[in-house]
């Protein structure tokens, strides 16, 4: 083995660690933004779904079982910060999944403005998921406590709107380092000729 | 990968909120200044409180027997909101560190303010009164008609009577009642702004919190034994005797 190959070899050993920290690190830091409240981060009481930024950003490079992987840690994670019931595992699994199939048959161009516009239809999508959840618990369980159906669905509508909104004007912030470093990772992981 | 999601899920985003407060730890608000700020108006009027309070506890203390006094509580900053949309929640700089536990009372500037469902070593999580699953126990200190509070999602709260005909109207004041099981009796939570008697099958009123849930910067958590008394039910007849201490005797061993 040549002293060039050993050190390509090591190199890609390195950045495979360095690209795990980079996966780990920033969506831990998606994670710390959600509790926060910063100006210019806030519409009508409702945050940006940074969770969900993290996830189109990475899913729309990846297939779709990658995806819906992905988008169910993050829903665990995120159950873990808020409450167990309604679930946020189901949609960010839908949306992961979504995103890549969006992807895979090239329906939409890999830019900005593509790439906003998708959070924004996921954010929209995550949160109907949640409000779909909650209107069946209202419907099935008796003693629920949970607020009669067109008050589900008026909060349903601010809470998507505004954070499909602010999502999708913070994306770029997220999805802009990540696709480059994701888009340098696999320049330097290609193999020499290949 | 998702051993460790299960497992962020199971304790409650504990490690999280850990870091979480490390974190933003340079960024939370310093000591309370809220004393200074106050205008000597206000302290006089606080002064006054406290005599009367002293004064309504000494004659109370002759015609129904000891109270039990609510135990000091923990001052704590306020340093994030809810993680998720469709919560409304707290998170707070003291955890099971403090003497922090689960179901301990939250209350601020203005009142009530929530209740602790989760803890870590130095952050807790809280239940905001105005969360679509919160139910607290409320009567009108003018008239004690009894009923319980929901949240809304927003600053104003609904509160459904057990009684057919409350005796309620438009400014009265509303308080924790002595029924409630979760929370100790009389902490103010807000003021009647809109009545709708006619709603069935529960009369029901508008509440407008007096504590300003989404600009709230400090609170303080009290320690609190859940006690077990009887709730009445809904048809109850119109005029339920409420004997406060009762269900203060009852029970709340320290």
């Amino acid at each position: 083995m040549t002293p060039a190959r050993t050190s390509s070899l090591a190199l890609r050993r390195r950045y495979r660690w360095l690209n795990l920290a980079v996966v780990i690190g920033s969506a831990l830091i998606c994670v710390m933004l959600l509790p926060m409240r910063l100006p210019g981060m806030v519409l009508l009481g409702v945050g940006p779904s940074w969770l969900l930024i993290w996830l189109v950003a990475w899913s729309v490079q990846r297939t779709s079982v990658e995806g819906a992987i992905a988008g169910f840690i993050l829903g665990l994670v995120q159950d873990g910060l808020t409450g167990y019931f309604p679930t946020h595992t189901l949609g960010l699994t839908l949306a992961g999944f979504l995103t890549a199939r969006i992807q895979k048959q090239r329906f939409i161009q890999e830019d900005f403005v593509s790439v906003a516009i998708i959070v924004f239809a996921m954010t929209v999508i995550a949160q109907t998921m949640m409000a779909l959840q909650i209107s069946a618990h209202q419907l099935i369980i008796s003693s629920s406590p949970y607020p009669s159906l067109p008050e589900i669905w008026l909060q349903h509508q601010r809470i998507a709107l505004s954070s499909a909104i602010l999502s999708s004007l913070w994306a770029p912030a997220v999805y802009y380092p990540l696709s480059r470093w994701w888009a340098h990772y696999e320049q330097v992981m290609t193999p020499p000729g290949g | 990968m998702v051993v460790a999601a299960l497992g962020m899920r199971e304790t409650g985003g504990a490690a999280i909120y850990e870091l979480y407060r490390w974190a933003t730890s340079p960024f939370h608000p310093g000591p309370s200044r809220a004393a200074m700020l106050q205008s000597s108006y206000a302290q006089e009027l606080q002064q006054r409180l406290v005599e009367l309070e002293s004064q309504n506890r000494s004659l109370r203390q002759v015609v129904e027997g000891d109270a039990v006094p609510l135990a000091a509580g923990t001052p704590a900053a306020v340093i994030g909101r809810s993680a998720g949309d469709w919560w409304q929640q707290i998170i707070i700089s003291r955890g099971s560190s403090d003497g922090i536990d689960a179901d301990d009372i939250v209350t601020g500037p203005g009142g009530l303010i929530g209740r602790v469902v989760a803890v870590s070593p130095h952050s807790s999580r809280v239940l905001l009164v105005s969360d679509p699953t919160s139910r607290v126990g409320a009567r009108v200190s003018r008239s004690r008609a009894t009923g319980y509070i929901r949240g809304e999602m927003g600053q104003q709260v609904v509160m459904e009577f057990f009684d057919k005909i409350p005796d309620v109207k438009v400014g009265d004041v509303v308080t924790t009642s002595a029924y409630s099981q979760l929370f100790p009796q009389d902490i103010p939570i807000g003021r009647v702004v809109d009545l709708d008697l006619s709603k069935s099958p529960a009369p029901e009123v508008t509440v407008e919190l007096t504590s300003p849930l989404n600009i709230v910067e400090w609170v303080t958590v009290i320690p609190f034994e859940p006690k077990s008394v009887e709730i009445p039910a809904v048809d109850a007849p119109a005029s339920q005797e409420i004997i406060p201490n009762r269900a203060a005797e009852d029970n709340l061993a320290p």
